[in-house]
């Protein structure tokens, strides 16, 4: 199983993601359950997880199989249908990567949940 | 004249109201008003059977859905115009909820933003085999894309085939429902003559060749089986039929952003600080230019000096008229960066018909997505001028249509 790498933790949505990913390793924190009392300044290494979805993972496998693709295609005729073609795929599923890791960056479960549910005690908010 | 019964389902302009021509140049050229009554969805994709039309001919009119086009390559900067463009008309756009979780559509309380892409007519596989890119209009059907634009135009909604660009394939099709303002964004908003003609508004994002190839090291050097000969033989190979088809459709735009490397620094090519051009037609109805100092001029402003200090390498604009593939246009150019806030504010409260609603409010767009690619240089501060230009012609074109039926009683 692929791991998802750069997943920076400083973001007090990742932590959010973790508490909520049964598959997540252990993370002692005391940051994990309230994120707003997170010091700014520290800053953590590069933690490695279980992706929560697969998605993004699958796409940067097809990049990968496309780029040799392209290269195999068009070693006879650089200029033929066959190899412009296998570039444009190459240039599809990058930017497809591209929007899945924007799109992964901008899911937050637990915002998600809050933004149908804000009345829930999990969604409470507290001023200092 | 005979008395319909209409049921608009979804329009938020929804009425029944017989309009006076309105004649424009943008492509308000039906001379038919279709009213549809009770089917939830005219579900018809290549339709043949078209759901209780009922034609009422001869009378002039138009409908209550602002299209606008936006065109550009793949990799530059479509989405991020796009999330600057329905932040400006107010809501966040999201995926539809509960659909396909690869949909391309983004909808919000406003706008609908669609791709292109849909419209593919061979899948991944089919262009391999014949051997053409996705800019190839050959793989692309255009047939369907104008019928369903013009549908949504018209206010009725269509069932929309969805291009899954992770496996490549089509998906089942989602329901479109027509919005207050259609967006539809991809490679080739412009190519075809009859969706060009419902376009009210068309935009051409022109990412110059060094500036695309920096944009596309930064979004795909850290993806695994990528190296810069890569990066580089995927733009070349597809540069023929990028030169052939898509650049093409700029001499068409409305405004076209042009993104260059900078003129400050002799010899950058690091495409970090970006010269950008905001080219703007002029006689557009609903539309005036945006101008700086004196409209119509030529000018060159550095405001960095004693009121306004800034780091290196400083921004310059320059502003005046021109011709763009035979047009007439205004140019407004920003080379350099902003740094600080206060830069940013003294470069919006000299420029002139920018359509804001209150001073600062450029900054505001600016400084609220400064998370955005470009949020500190002209590509951020065009698109959201953009954006605020297109409300504005929005507005224009739905408070001239409410007057209209006023003026027919008068008459």
């Amino acid at each position: 199983m692929a791991t998802m790498a750069g997943v920076n933790l400083s973001t007090p949505r990742v932590l959010a993601k973790i508490a909520d990913s049964p598959k997540a390793q252990p993370i002692k924190s005391p940051w994990l359950n309230n994120p707003w009392k997170r010091p700014t300044q520290i800053t953590y290494g590069r933690i490695y997880m279980q992706p929560l979805r697969a998605a993004p993972d699958s796409i940067s496998e097809k990049v990968v199989e496309s780029i040799k693709n392209a290269e195999e295609a068009c070693e006879g005729d650089p200029a033929s249908g066959e190899c412009v073609a296998a570039w444009d795929e190459v240039e599809e599923l990058s930017a497809a990567a591209s929007h899945a890791r924007d799109k992964k960056k901008d899911s937050d479960p637990l915002e998600n949940y809050c933004k149908d549910n804000p009345e829930t005690d999990e969604c409470r908010t507290y001023e200092d | 004249m005979a008395v319909c019964t209409v049921y608009t389902t979804q329009s938020l302009n929804s009425t029944c109201s017989i309009y006076t021509p309105t004649k424009t140049h943008l492509g308000f050229h039906q001379r038919q008003v279709f009213f549809y009554s009770s089917s939830k969805r005219s579900s018809k994709q290549r339709s043949n059977s078209r759901p209780f039309v009922i034609t009422c001919a001869g009378v002039g009119g138009d409908s209550q859905t602002v299209v606008i086009g936006l065109a550009a390559d793949s990799g530059c900067g479509k989405s991020t115009f796009m999330r600057r463009l329905t932040s400006v008309f107010g809501g966040a756009a999201e995926p539809p909820k509960g659909g396909n979780p690869d949909s391309n559509t983004l909808i919000s309380d406003t706008t609908t933003v669609i791709c292109l892409d849909d419209y593919h007519s061979l899948d991944r596989t089919g262009r391999k085999e014949k051997g053409v890119t996705a800019l190839d209009p050959t793989a692309n059907d255009f047939d369907l894309m104008y019928e369903q634009v013009k549908a949504l135009k018209q206010g009725i909604a269509v069932d929309k085939p969805i291009y899954n660009h992770v496996t490549g394939l089509l998906d089942p099709p989602e329901v479109i429902k027509p919005p207050k303002i259609l967006v539809i964004e991809g490679l080739h908003p412009m190519y075809d003559p009859r969706v060009r003609d419902l376009l009210d508004f068309s935009i051409y994002l022109d990412i110059s060749n060094e500036v695309k190839f920096a944009w596309k090291i930064q979004r795909d050097m850290a993806e695994r089986g990528h190296s810069l000969e890569s990066i580089k033989a995927s733009i070349e190979a597809r540069k023929p039929d990028f030169d052939a088809y898509i650049d093409p459709q700029k001499q068409y735009a409305d405004a076209v952003i042009e993104v260059l490397p900078t003129q400050l620094i002799p010899d950058d090519n690091e495409g970090k600080v970006l010269r950008v051009r905001l080219i703007m037609k002029e006689g557009v109805k609903h539309f005036s230019p945006v101008y700086l100092f004196d409209e119509g001029s030529t000018i060159s402003w550095i405001p960095c000096g004693r009121k306004l200090t800034c780091s290196y390498p400083g921004i310059k604009f320059s502003y005046g008229p021109d011709s763009y593939f035979a047009h007439e246009v205004s140019i407004l150019e920003m080379d350099g960066q902003f740094d600080r806030l206060d830069e940013l504010i003294y470069v919006e409260s000299h420029l002139s018909n920018i359509s804001t609603k209150f001073y600062g409010e450029v900054t505001q767009q600016m400084l609220k997505h400064s998370d955005f690619p470009g949020s500190n240089n002209g590509t951020g501060l065009f698109q959201t001028i953009v954006g605020l230009k297109i409300r504005d012609l929005y507005e224009q074109l739905t408070s001239s249509k409410a007057a209209a039926p006023v003026e027919a009683t008068k008459a």
